[in-house]
């Protein structure tokens, strides 16, 4: 099991400069202010391992987060790198990003690439942000969730490979209506032979009973004996009665076999027509369902991280995140039950379909026999078309939407009155054809015989394809028991161990407190595994889910230990890990009890524990300390201006992005957070006052008041008043009156945006230095020149 | 916990190496799946069009045995 030496840091995300760790081995507390560089490290980890950063790769900064992966302020020559030192030396390794988003890694043996493709499934990095999420999932994506992290996700795709066979292979049984064909050829058999023929000796008897009278030398013992009898007894004088005789009895069949059907097809197509109006009589449910695939997509952006902070990214009101994930995922579960409903009629209609495709097929076969061209079956074929028509209509209503209107049963009625009747008619159509020729024994024996003969190799083709299909569908079905029953014992296994572990740790950090045995439970639906969920005692009485019943905090806890449980079953190659602010919404009590059970259940693991809390560092110092951890501050980082405020290079990324792309959506707006962002540095740099607010409120100070206050300061440098020229800033549409939310009806063309946004460079540019990456600053008056400049004097300008 | 915890190739692996002896089972059927399997091209299509191949090949068979017979 790995752990690492040291870790070098250049130019990746946050850190321009160098951020040098060496870790010899040990755990690490590290403090630092939002924007010093704590997150980039997580960042560069997460990419050395999986070549990406999830939380980077949205629609918006495209290459799998590639784009926001170089620090922007790095010269075009430079790499950013991230350098890692184990303490098994072949694996170590230096991999970078050149200018053209190049990577390069400097270790390419098996032995590292193997090491890499390993530490690809395993949990090396927490997030604040990640913390609930398998807590609040629904139980669908629980059970993904967990399969995936096991290696399950394969074992669920040959569950459903089985499945679906299973139930395809059903459904072309069923849809082939073996059975009412095999009976139409039967009844074809009795009919000639009088008797019926199931084998070749029932067969044999009635044909040698059926010939006796024409006294034949040939008795049949095979059917090529029944070939030879056909052979010798056949007229070439009375082929085209004979024709007809045929003609007639395929046209009887195709008829039959529909008649064998149409009572099922009347009542299906009536139960889906119930079902289908039952679902229109509630047009709110069907409004519902067309927004499930707006819920799952917000859903998808809160849970990405597209939308970092607490507001709802649709109406924007502030709210928290997860509260809003919970919501989502209530009504995304009603609606996913009512998507269900839809999916079983769709099935049902489907499945219908296909059986009468199969009818379809054979009239429309039948009604292209150059027969039907002869005029005296002009009835018999306007009834044919007219069944045809019918199937017809019925496949383009099964077709039919739910906004659409169907048609009643009635109107679609596939009459097996009639059908029976033209069967007999054709049937008797035959007798008179034979018994136009009754004198002659040897033509009626001989149309018996063809008859016969047809019919029982139909029957014979039908009974093998059936019987094929039957004994694939009996191994599918033993097959896919078979797996479940393993499936199911192995991931019981595994949720009865993985529950006791994650029930030690959320009782180590919240102990003497009523919430005992948490378990992690496979939950079924007809005897389908369809999800995960998680029960616990709660005041001794059993309760689920944890979200209902546990505050935020008690969440937070829960998920931490999933991932700790998820560390100790599952990484079998890294021996630390990295914990990046999850303890924001810990109090204190929680906070200190999880600092010991990190030293205390994981005091053989590496860990790299990262917080922006003071109060958190200074808390758990002292015992972390004593274990023989190492403490680091990272905020000499900013204060030496090596730093670079993250949120501020990211909006500019989106920024660039957009102008390249010619995208207006949110643009103004992304100028306006990112001047409102910078211009809070200027302020701070340049002392200019703004009124005193709270430490949380005083994050959310707006451009317009920033932009006031560092104007007002700029009387002290006529010059510099001159080239920021702030006034014509703050004449821009998104910088006037309270456009603090994002309903400013401002409606800027690209051309106009493109214009404001290199202004606003323009008036940044006046203030910051790129050559020394600084921003000019009171602390750097010169008191004897009466002047402020930047670190370099790149930037210098006079101040009174 | 890592010695009793199957993982899921480990499942599928079992799974594979016993299905010839699930009574009741085609032996044709299975011996298909599992050289699929052991191929890495256990793919939805695949399976389809092998139970297709594997339906046409044993309604020759049938047919060939029955005209043998006769």
């Amino acid at each position: 099991m790995t752990k690492i030496n040291n870790l070098e840091i250049t130019g990746l995300r946050g850190v321009k400069e160098t951020l040098d760790l060496n870790l010899n081995k040990k755990s690490i507390l590290i403090y630092g202010d939002n924007g010093t560089g704590k997150s980039s490290l997580t960042d560069s980890f997460e990419w050395f391992y999986n070549n990406h950063i999830v939380h980077l790769s949205n629609e918006e900064i495209s290459g799998r987060g590639r784009e926001a992966l170089r620090n922007i302020f790095l010269s075009n020559q430079d790499d950013g790198y991230i350098n890692l030192n184990f303490d098994d030396n072949d694996l170590d390794a230096k991999k970078s990003i050149d200018n053209s988003n190049k990577i390069h890694i400097s270790n390419t043996s098996n032995y590292f690439n193997e090491y890499i493709q390993d530490s690809g499934s395993e949990n090396l990095i927490l997030r604040y942000r990640d913390l609930v999420e398998f807590i609040i999932a629904t139980k669908t994506e629980k059970l993904n969730k967990l399969q995936e992290i096991i290696g399950f996700s394969e074992v669920a795709k040959i569950r459903t490979l089985l499945k679906r066979n299973f139930g395809r292979i059903k459904k072309n049984i069923k849809s082939s209506d073996y059975d009412g064909r095999k009976s139409v050829r039967q009844a074809t058999i009795l009919e000639n032979l009088g008797r019926n023929a199931y084998s070749d000796e029932q067969l044999f008897d009635g044909v040698n009973e059926l010939t006796k009278p024409l006294e034949l030398k040939i008795v049949a013992k095979s059917r090529d004996d029944i070939n030879a009898v056909i052979k010798e007894i056949t007229s070439k004088e009375d082929s085209k009665l004979s024709d007809e005789i045929n003609f007639n009895g395929r046209v009887k069949d195709t008829i039959a076999e529909l008649k064998e059907i149409s009572s099922t097809v009347n009542i299906d197509y009536s139960n889906f027509h119930t079902a289908f109006q039952g679902l229109q009589k509630e047009p709110e449910k069907i409004k519902n369902l067309q927004l499930l695939a707006l819920l799952k997509e917000g859903k998808s952006v809160l849970t990405k991280d597209v939308v970092e902070d607490d507001y709802c990214p649709l109406c924007l009101q502030e709210k928290s995140k997860v509260q809003l994930i919970q919501e989502l995922n209530i009504r995304t579960d009603e609606l996913e039950q009512l998507a269900e409903e839809k999916n079983s009629i769709d099935e049902q209609a489907k499945e219908l379909k296909q059986a009468i495709q199969i009818k379809k097929n054979s009239f429309e076969a039948i009604l292209k026999d150059k027969s039907f061209e002869d005029k005296k079956f002009e009835e018999l074929k306007g009834k044919l078309n007219s069944f045809k028509a019918t199937l017809n209509s019925l496949i383009s209503e099964l077709d039919k939407g739910l906004t659409d209107k169907i048609k009643d049963p009635k109107e679609l009625n596939l009459s097996e009155k009639e059908l029976q009747s033209l069967v007999e008619t054709t049937a008797s159509e035959i007798k008179k054809l034979t018994k136009s020729k009754a004198s002659n024994i040897k033509f009626t024996i001989y149309t018996k015989l063809i008859q016969t003969s047809n019919a029982y190799k139909e029957y014979l083709n039908l009974d093998a394809e059936e019987s094929v299909l039957r004994k694939q569908q009996v191994t599918f079905e033993l097959l896919y028991e078979d797996f479940i029953r393993r499936q199911e014992e192995s991931l019981n296994i595994f949720l009865s161990m993985f529950s006791k572990d994650i029930n030690d740790y959320y009782t180590t950090m919240n102990p003497k407190e009523k919430v005992e045995d948490i378990r992690l439970i496979p939950l079924t639906k007809k005897e389908e595994l369809v999800g995960i969920t998680i029960d616990y005692k709660f005041f001794d009485v059993r309760r689920v889910p944890p979200e209902a019943y546990l505050s935020e905090s008690h969440i937070n806890c829960l998920g931490l230990s999933f991932f700790l449980a998820s560390v100790k079953a599952f990484n079998k190659r890294n021996n630390f890990f990295i914990l990046d602010d999850v303890i924001s919404s810990f109090d204190r009590s929680h906070r200190y009890r999880f600092a010991q059970l990190l030293t205390e259940k994981f005091g053989e693991y590496q860990i790299i524990l990262l917080t922006h809390e003071k109060e958190f560092f200074e808390l758990v110092s002292s015992e972390v300390k004593s274990k023989g951890w190492l403490l680091k501050n990272f905020k000499w980082s900013k204060e030496s201006g090596k730093g670079i405020e993250k949120g501020i290079a990211d909006i500019k990324e989106r920024i660039l992005k957009k102008l390249e792309d010619r995208n207006t959506d949110g643009l103004g707006n992304d100028i306006r957070v990112y001047t409102e962002k910078v211009m809070k540095k200027v302020a701070y740099e340049l002392e200019a006052k703004v009124s005193y607010r709270d430490n949380t409120t005083n994050e959310k100070r707006m451009a317009p008041e920033l932009l006031d206050a560092v104007q007002n300061k700029l009387k002290a440098s006529t010059e510099l008043k001159e080239i920021a020229n702030i006034p014509k800033i703050k004449g821009m549409p998104m910088f006037v009156g309270n456009t603090t939310s994002h309903d400013n009806d401002f409606q800027a063309s690209i051309e106009d945006l493109d214009a404001i946004w290199e202004d606003v460079k323009k008036m940044i540019h006046s203030f910051y230095c790129k050559e020394c990456n600084k921003f000019i600053s009171t602390k750097l008056y010169d008191p004897v020149r009466k002047k402020i400049r930047c670190g370099c004097e790149n930037l210098i300008y006079d101040w009174k | 916990m890592e010695e009793t915890i199957k993982s899921g190739k480990e499942v599928i692996d079992e799974f594979f190496s016993g299905i010839l002896n699930i009574e009741g089972v085609d032996e044709k059927t299975v011996e298909m799946l599992v050289k699929l399997y052991g191929n890495d091209k256990l793919t939805d299509t695949n399976i389809q069009n092998e139970l297709e191949g594997l339906k046409i090949s044993a309604l020759k068979t049938s047919k060939k045995d029955s005209d043998d017979q006769n």
